[in-house]
C-alpha cells in the first residue's frame, strides 16, 4: 500500500497579526511553525493506514527551505520520506502549488508505484484556498471527497464520512483516491523522541519548481478593523449577572 | 580449644558466609549491572556528607527520639561491632579473646554502655512502633521490622549474658570492675553461669549469623549499602537534573527507565537502601492529600521489581501511571531521606521514558509540551506578547548585537503570558529603575527555560530550548541574570552550565534584599501581618531562605508557618502539574492555604509566579479573605510608603 | 453580460448574489439541489456547461463548505484560477477583489486574472441587498446526460449525529469554555448555563487538544463555525483561530479575567472576571427571575 500526505508550513499566529512594512506578508520573526491542522490528521491517518497495512508513505511540501522542519515532524509520526518542493520564500497561488505537486507526484508514482490514497488538509490554515487537494486529483484522474471526518479502507474502495449540519454524508469511492480531510478525523499522535531522532536521517529529496506567475495574485494584506464590535464593560465579578441576564432578554433568548 | 566447638563455629561460619556471601554477589552483580551514573567527583563533599549524614546521624536526628532511637542502635552497632569476633573467638576457646583490645577496660566500658543502649533504643522502637504507631509506617513491612528488633535485641541480651556469666566463672581478665552492667549482672547469673556462658555465646554467635543471612533478604540491607548510597548522592545543586546525552547512536541512548533494569546503578542502590520508614512519605504533599503517590511505596516497588528480576515494564506493572504523574518534584522527600535516597531522579526517569519513548502522559500535558516546542511558551502564545507586561514602563529591551547591560532582568514565562503573575514583573522592574540598576530584558527572544518540559520528562525538547537561550544569553554576552521564577532561577543556575552556560543567577528577592541593605531602596514597615510561604524551588532546592526574609521583615510583622523554610510544604504547581488536573483526593494548594489562614496573618507573600497563581486560586477556591502578593510588589508599596511621607 | 451562481437559497447564497449582480446582468441560478444526492463533479460539469452556454462573464457561490467544494472542481476542470471566501469584488481586466485569510483575521487584495472569474462569497460578511432575482436555469438536459465519471463521487448513505444535544450550528446561544475552565470537570458551570439557556456548549482549541471535549464541540477555523444570536465565551483568550468561527455570531460576550485578552478587545460585551464565580452568578441570577 502507498499513501502520501501533502502539509503546509505556517506560523502560529495567536491573537494578533502583523505584517511586515511592506504589507504584502506576515511578520513571523519570533513566531512558532507548524504544519496547518487539518493536515497533521491527514499525515496521522497515513501514518495508521500504513501501520495497518503495510506498505509505504510520503510526505510532500511545497515551501521555503525551513519547511523541511514540517517534513521532519512528519516523518517523526512515522511518515517513511519526504519530497520537499523547494521555494524561494515567494507565495504560490493555489493554482500553480498543486501544478508543481501533481508533477512532483507523478515522478514519484512513475519510480515507486501508484498512492492508493493521496491526502490533503481540508483547505490551508492560511491562504484558505479550498482548492488544492481538488485540483491534483482532476490532474490525476481520481475521485475525490472532501471534509472528512472519518476514512475506512474497504477493500479497493475507500469508505468516507463527511461533516454536514445535521449528521454526515457518506461517499464510498475507488481506488486511488484524493481524500482532504478536517481535523477531527483522529488524534495525532505525540511524536517519539527515537521517532524524531529517526526523522533526522530519513530521505528528503529536493527539487525546485520554476514558479509561474499567479493568476490568484496577492497584492497587500491588511488587519481587519474588527467587525466594529463595542467590547462594552457589563460590569466585573459575580456582580455583573444582573446586566448580563439583561442583555440575554433583551437578545431574545431567555 | 574445643575442636568440637571450632569446627562447629566454622561449619556455622561457612554456611552462614555461604548463603550470605551469595546473595551479597547477586546483589553486587545487579549493581554493576545498572546502568552508568556519574557520582566519582568531588570526593570532599562525599566524605563531608558521610560524616555528618552516616556518622553524626544528622537526618535521623531531625526528629529528636526517632533519631536518638536509631542513633543509639547505629553508634551502639559501630562500638559493638568487635565484640562480634571476641565472642566468635569465645565461642571457640572460653579463655581467649580478641589481643589487646579484649582486654581494655576502657572498651569493656564501652560495651557495656553501648549494650544498654541499644536495648533502650530497641525498647524506644517498640514502644513508637506499637504505641505511638506514626502513620509514617503505613504500607511498610511491620513484621520485618518486628523480627529485626527482635533479633538485636536478642543480641545485645546474649552478649551482656555472656559477659557477666565470663565474669562470674572468671574465665579469663575480663575487666569487669569496668562494666557495671555485666558486673551486676554476674552475680544474678553466677548460679547458672557455666551453662549460661555456653549457651549465651553460642546464642549471640548463632543469632548473628543469621543476621548476616537474613540481611540481604530483608530491608535491613540498608546496613550494608546505606553508607554507600549516602556517599553517592548528589554534591551539585539538588534541584539539578542530570541531563541525557542524546549525541550517542540511538540504541546506546537511555531514555529514562522503562524496566528495572535500566536504572542506574545509584537507583539500584536507592531502592536497596530503603528502610521504609516513611519520612518521605509524612511529608509528600501528593501523600498528604489524597494522592495514588507515597515516595515510600514507588521506591519500594522499585525495589521489589528489581529484585523479583522481572523484565516487564515498571510502568503499570509495578508503579501505576497516576503515581507517576502525582509528584511535584518539591524534593521534600529527598530531604527527609536519612539513607540519601533520590526519589525524584527515579520520578523523572519514569516520566523520561513515558513521554520520549512511550507518548503516554495526561492528555492536557501534551498541548503544553507541543505549545512550548513550537512557540517557545508554555501557554502556546506568540513571543511577541513577551514585552507586553513592560508597556509604558519605559524598560530596555536588548537587541542583538547591543552591548549587554549589567544586569539581565529574566522575566520568564509566567509574567508575560499570565496576568495574575504580571505584578510581580512590574513591581521588579520599576524598583530596579527607582535603584539605577542597568537592566533589560530581552522579550521575544526569551524562550522557555524548558523546565516544564524537563519535569515532564521531555528531556529532547529542554535541551533543544537549552540550547537555544544558551545561545541568544551568550551571544549577548550576559554575565548576570536576575529573574523572579524560581524554577527559570534553578534551571539557569544550574542546568544550564551543562549545555555552555555559565551565569551568576540570582533570584529577586536576593537581589532587592540587597538593594534594601545597599541603601539604595528605602522601605517602610507597616503593622500589616504577612507570612511567607517558601517556594520549594528556592527553599529547597536551592537554600535561599533568608534573603525573603530580610524583605519580609522590611515590609511588616512577619509570622511563620509551621512548615516554613526547607520543611515547605508545596504550592502543587512543580513538577509540571501547574499544566495537570489533580484528578484525586484535596487540591495542594489548598491545603497550604489553610496552613496560611491559620496563622491569622492579614498577607500571604510568595516569591514565586506559580506559587502566586495556585495560592491566589486557592484563597478563592476556599473562600478565604487573605492577599496573595509577591515580596517585590510588598517592597514597592512599602517604598512608596516612605516616599509619600517625604512629600 | 450574464452572470452566473450556484445557489442553496439561503442567507449566504443571497450575500454570494449581491456581490455577483456587480459583474454583470442578469443573473442566471443554478440550484445546490439540481443533482440529488449531492454530486459535486456533476454541479461543476453542469456549471461548466451553462456558463459555456451563456458566455457568462463570472461565476459566484456562497463561500460554505459546499459551495466551495464545487466551485473548486468547477475551477479544476476548466483550468481557471478560483478566489474563495472573497468579501469584495471589482469587475475588471483583471477583477480586483478582498478575500479572507486566516479564517477571517487578516484581508487580502488581490487581483484575479481570469477570463471568467470564479469567486465564493464569505459568509456573514456581505449585507444583503435587494435586486433583481436570478433566472433559475432549466438543467434537466444537462442532469439526463451526465459522465458517469462525474457521479461517481455521490453522498450515498447518511449518518445521524450521535447525541441530540442542541447542534452548533443552529443554536440560538453557545455558551464557550476555553483554557480558563481548567478542567474537564470545570465544563460543569458552561453545561449549567447552557441547559439553563437551552443552548449549546462550545469549547476553544485549547480545551480539545487538552481532551476535555470532544472535537465536535470546538468552534472555530478548524472546528465549527458558528452564527448564534449570542455567544458566550468563558475564559477563551481569542485565538485568531477562535475568532475565524465567530464571524456570524451576533453578539459576543465575553468573560475573562484578563482585560487585555484578544477576545475581550474583540466582543460586543465584556465581563472582568474569574469565570468561576461569574457563570454561577449568571445561572443563579436567571433562576431568581423565572
Amino acid at each position: 500500500m502507498r499513501i502520501s500526505a501533502c502539509i503546509k508550513r505556517v506560523p502560529i499566529t495567536g491573537g494578533r497579526i502583523l505584517l511586515t512594512e511592506d504589507a504584502r506578508a506576515i511578520n513571523t520573526q519570533h513566531l512558532g511553525f507548524t504544519m496547518s491542522p487539518h493536515e497533521e490528521c491527514g499525515v496521522e491517518e497515513a501514518v495508521r493506514l500504513i501501520e495497518a497495512n503495510k506498505g509505504d508513505s510520503v510526505v510532500l511540501t511545497l515551501g521555503p527551505p525551513e519547511a523541511v522542519e514540517q517534513l521532519r515532524d512528519a516523518m517523526a509520526l512515522g511518515v517513511d520520506r519526504g519530497i520537499h518542493l523547494q521555494t524561494d520564500g515567494r507565495e504560490w497561488d493555489g493554482e500553480a502549488t498543486a501544478t508543481a505537486l501533481v508533477d512532483a507526484i507523478r515522478a514519484d508514482e512513475a519510480d515507486h508505484g501508484r498512492f492508493d490514497i493521496i491526502f490533503f488538509g481540508n483547505e490551508s490554515a492560511d491562504s484558505g484556498g479550498f482548492q488544492v487537494g481538488i485540483r491534483v486529483a482532476y490532474a490525476l484522474g481520481r475521485a475525490c471527497v472532501t471534509g472528512l471526518k472519518k476514512v475506512t479502507l474497504q477493500g479497493a474502495s475507500v469508505r468516507c464520512e463527511q461533516e454536514v449540519e445535521a449528521g454526515r454524508d457518506v461517499y464510498v469511492v475507488p481506488l486511488p483516491a484524493v481524500l482532504t480531510v478536517k481535523e477531527g478525523l483522529n488524534l495525532p499522535r505525540y511524536p517519539s523522541v527515537p521517532g524524531r531522532m529517526r526523522a533526522r536521517s530519513k530521505p528528503v529529496s529536493v527539487v525546485t519548481p520554476i514558479r509561474p506567475d499567479p493568476r490568484l495574485e496577492l497584492v497587500s494584506l491588511a488587519v481587519p478593523a474588527g467587525q466594529g464590535r463595542r467590547a462594552e464593560s457589563l460590569g466585573s465579578g459575580a456582580a455583573a449577572a444582573p446586566a448580563v441576564v439583561e442583555l440575554l432578554r433583551k437578545a431574545g433568548v431567555l | 580449644m574445643n575442636i568440637a566447638q571450632a569446627t562447629a563455629l566454622a561449619l556455622a561460619l561457612a554456611v552462614a558466609g555461604t548463603l550470605f556471601g551469595r546473595r551479597a554477589w547477586t546483589l553486587y552483580r545487579l549493581l554493576r549491572s545498572g546502568k552508568p551514573a556519574a557520582r566519582f567527583d568531588d570526593v570532599r563533599a562525599r566524605a563531608r556528607a558521610e560524616a555528618t549524614v552516616v556518622v553524626g546521624q544528622s537526618k535521623l536526628l531531625q526528629r529528636l527520639l526517632p533519631g536518638l532511637m536509631h542513633a543509639a542502635i547505629f553508634w551502639g552497632f559501630l562500638v559493638l561491632f568487635p565484640t562480634i569476633v571476641i565472642a566468635m573467638t569465645g565461642a571457640v576457646d572460653p579463655r581467649s579473646t580478641l589481643p589487646w583490645l579484649g582486654a581494655q577496660g576502657w572498651y569493656a566500658l564501652l560495651v557495656d554502655v553501648f549494650a544498654l543502649l541499644v536495648l533502650i533504643g530497641v525498647i524506644t522502637a517498640l514502644v513508637i512502633r506499637k504505641v505511638q504507631r506514626p502513620a509514617r509506617f503505613k504500607g511498610s513491612h511491620l513484621g520485618e521490622a518486628d523480627l529485626i528488633l527482635a533479633l538485636i535485641a536478642g543480641i545485645v541480651t546474649t552478649l551482656l549474658l555472656w559477659h557477666a556469666s565470663q565474669i562470674a566463672l572468671r574465665l579469663n581478665d575480663y575487666p569487669a570492675p569496668w562494666a557495671p552492667i555485666s558486673e551486676s549482672l554476674s552475680h544474678v547469673v553466677a548460679p547458672a553461669a557455666p551453662v549460661l556462658e555456653r549457651v549465651a555465646v553460642w546464642a549471640h554467635v548463632l543469632i548473628i549469623l543469621s543476621f548476616l543471612v537474613y540481611l540481604p533478604y530483608s530491608k535491613h540491607l540498608h546496613i550494608l549499602v546505606a553508607a554507600f548510597n549516602v556517599y553517592f548522592g548528589r554534591t551539585r545543586s539538588p534541584g539539578r537534573i542530570e541531563p541525557i546525552d542524546f549525541e550517542r547512536p540511538e540504541a546506546e541512548v537511555r531514555f529514562g527507565s522503562a524496566r528495572a533494569s535500566d536504572m542506574t546503578w545509584k537507583q539500584m542502590l536507592d531502592t536497596m537502601s530503603c528502610t521504609e520508614c516513611g519520612r518521605c512519605q509524612d511529608v509528600c504533599p501528593a501523600y498528604a492529600t489524597g494522592k495514588a503517590l507515597s515516595p515510600k511505596l514507588l521506591i519500594m516497588a522499585m525495589r521489589d521489581q528489581l529484585l523479583s528480576g522481572a523484565s516487564t515494564p515498571i510502568v503499570p506493572n509495578a508503579v501505576s501511571d497516576d503515581i507517576v504523574w502525582d509528584c511535584v518534584t518539591c524534593g521534600a522527600c529527598v530531604r527527609e531521606c536519612p539513607v540519601g535516597i533520590e526519589h525524584i531522579d527515579h520520578v523523572i526517569d519514569l516520566r523520561r521514558n513515558l513521554v520520549m519513548v512511550e507518548s503516554r502522559f495526561p492528555e492536557e500535558a501534551g498541548t503544553m509540551l507541543r505549545d512550548v516546542d513550537r512557540t517557545s511558551n508554555p501557554w502556546g502564545k506568540p513571543q511577541a506578547e513577551r514585552v507586553q507586561w513592560a508597556e509604558g514602563l519605559g524598560v530596555r529591551v536588548l537587541q542583538p548585537g547591543e552591548r549587554a547591560p549589567e544586569v539581565l532582568f529574566w522575566v520568564g514565562c509566567a509574567p508575560a503570558f499570565d496576568e495574575r503573575a504580571r505584578k510581580a514583573a512590574i513591581s521588579t522592574a520599576k524598583l530596579m529603575q527607582m535603584a539605577g540598576v542597568d537592566f533589560a530584558i530581552l522579550g521575544p527572544r526569551e524562550g522557555c527555560t524548558g523546565d516544564p518540559a524537563r519535569r515532564m520528562g521531555d528531556e529532547y525538547t529542554f535541551q533543544r530550548l537549552a540550547g537555544e537561550n544558551v545561545a541568544t544569553l551568550n551571544g549577548a554576552a550576559v554575565k548576570k541574570i536576575v529573574t523572579t521564577c524560581p524554577h527559570c532561577f534553578n534551571t539557569l543556575g544550574n542546568e544550564y552550565s551543562d549545555f555552555g552556560g555559565t551565569y551568576e543567577v540570582v533570584h529577586h528577592t536576593q537581589f532587592l534584599a540587597d538593594l534594601v541593605h545597599e541603601g539604595k531602596l528605602a522601605p517602610m514597615p507597616s503593622e500589616q501581618t504577612i507570612t511567607y510561604h517558601d517556594s520549594c524551588y528556592l527553599a529547597r532546592h536551592n537554600d535561599v531562605r533568608a534573603a525573603p526574609r530580610e524583605l519580609v521583615s522590611a515590609v511588616g510583622q512577619a509570622i511563620e508557618m509551621p512548615r516554613n523554610r526547607e520543611r515547605t510544604f508545596c504550592c502543587g504547581a512543580g513538577g509540571a502539574r501547574m499544566w495537570m488536573e489533580e484528578k484525586r483526593g484535596r487540591p495542594i494548594n489548598q491545603e497550604r492555604v489553610r496552613e496560611a489562614v491559620a496563622t491569622g496573618a492579614e498577607t500571604l507573600a510568595v516569591a514565586c509566579p506559580f506559587c502566586t497563581v495556585m495560592l491566589d486560586d486557592g484563597m478563592r477556591e476556599t473562600g478565604a479573605k487573605m492577599q496573595v502578593f509577591d515580596l517585590a510588589t510588598l517592597l514597592a508599596e512599602a517604598v512608596e510608603r516612605r516616599r509619600a511621607l517625604a512629600t | 453580460m450574464s452572470v452566473l451562481i450556484l445557489t442553496d437559497g439561503s442567507d449566504a447564497s443571497r450575500q454570494a448574489l449581491t456581490l455577483a449582480r456587480r459583474f454583470g446582468d442578469p443573473v442566471h441560478a443554478v440550484h445546490m439541489d439540481a443533482v440529488a444526492p449531492f454530486a459535486p463533479d456533476s454541479l461543476a460539469a453542469i456549471l461548466q456547461q451553462v456558463a459555456d452556454e451563456l458566455n457568462a462573464a463570472a461565476v459566484f457561490a456562497a463561500g460554505t463548505d459546499r459551495g466551495n467544494e464545487v466551485m473548486a472542481r468547477l475551477a479544476a476542470r476548466a483550468g481557471l484560477p478560483l478566489a474563495a471566501n472573497c468579501v469584495a469584488v471589482t469587475p475588471g481586466a483583471p477583477a480586483a477583489l478582498t478575500r479572507l485569510r486566516w479564517g477571517g483575521s487578516l484581508l487580502e487584495e488581490a487581483r484575479l486574472h481570469s477570463p471568467r472569474p470564479l469567486i465564493t462569497v464569505a459568509p456573514h460578511t456581505v449585507s444583503i441587498e435587494e435586486g433583481p432575482e436570478p433566472i433559475d436555469v432549466d438543467v434537466a438536459r444537462f442532469v439526463e446526460e451526465l459522465d458517469e465519471r462525474d457521479l461517481l463521487v455521490r453522498a450515498s448513505d447518511h449518518v445521524a449525529p450521535q447525541d441530540g444535544g442542541v447542534s452548533l450550528t443552529t443554536a440560538k446561544v453557545i455558551v464557550s469554555g476555553g483554557r480558563g475552565v481548567g478542567s474537564k470537570e470545570g465544563f460543569a458551570i458552561i453545561e449549567e448555563l447552557a441547559g439553563l439557556l437551552g443552548a449549546a456548549v462550545g469549547c476553544s482549541r485549547a480545551v480539545t487538544s487538552a481532551g476535555w471535549r470532544p472535537h465536535s464541540d470546538q468552534v472555530g477555523q478548524t472546528g465549527t463555525k458558528v452564527a448564534p444570536e449570542v455567544y458566550i465565551a468563558c475564559g477563551i483568550s481569542g485565538a485568531t483561530q477562535h475568532m475565524a468561527g465567530l464571524k456570524g455570531a451576533k453578539r459576543i460576550l465575553a468573560i475573562n479575567s484578563d482585560p487585555q485578552a484578544p477576545l475581550m478587545l474583540n466582543a460586543d460585551y465584556t465581563v472582568t472576571g474569574d469565570l468561576k464565580e461569574v457563570v454561577p452568578a449568571i445561572t443563579a441570577e436567571i433562576r431568581k427571575r423565572t
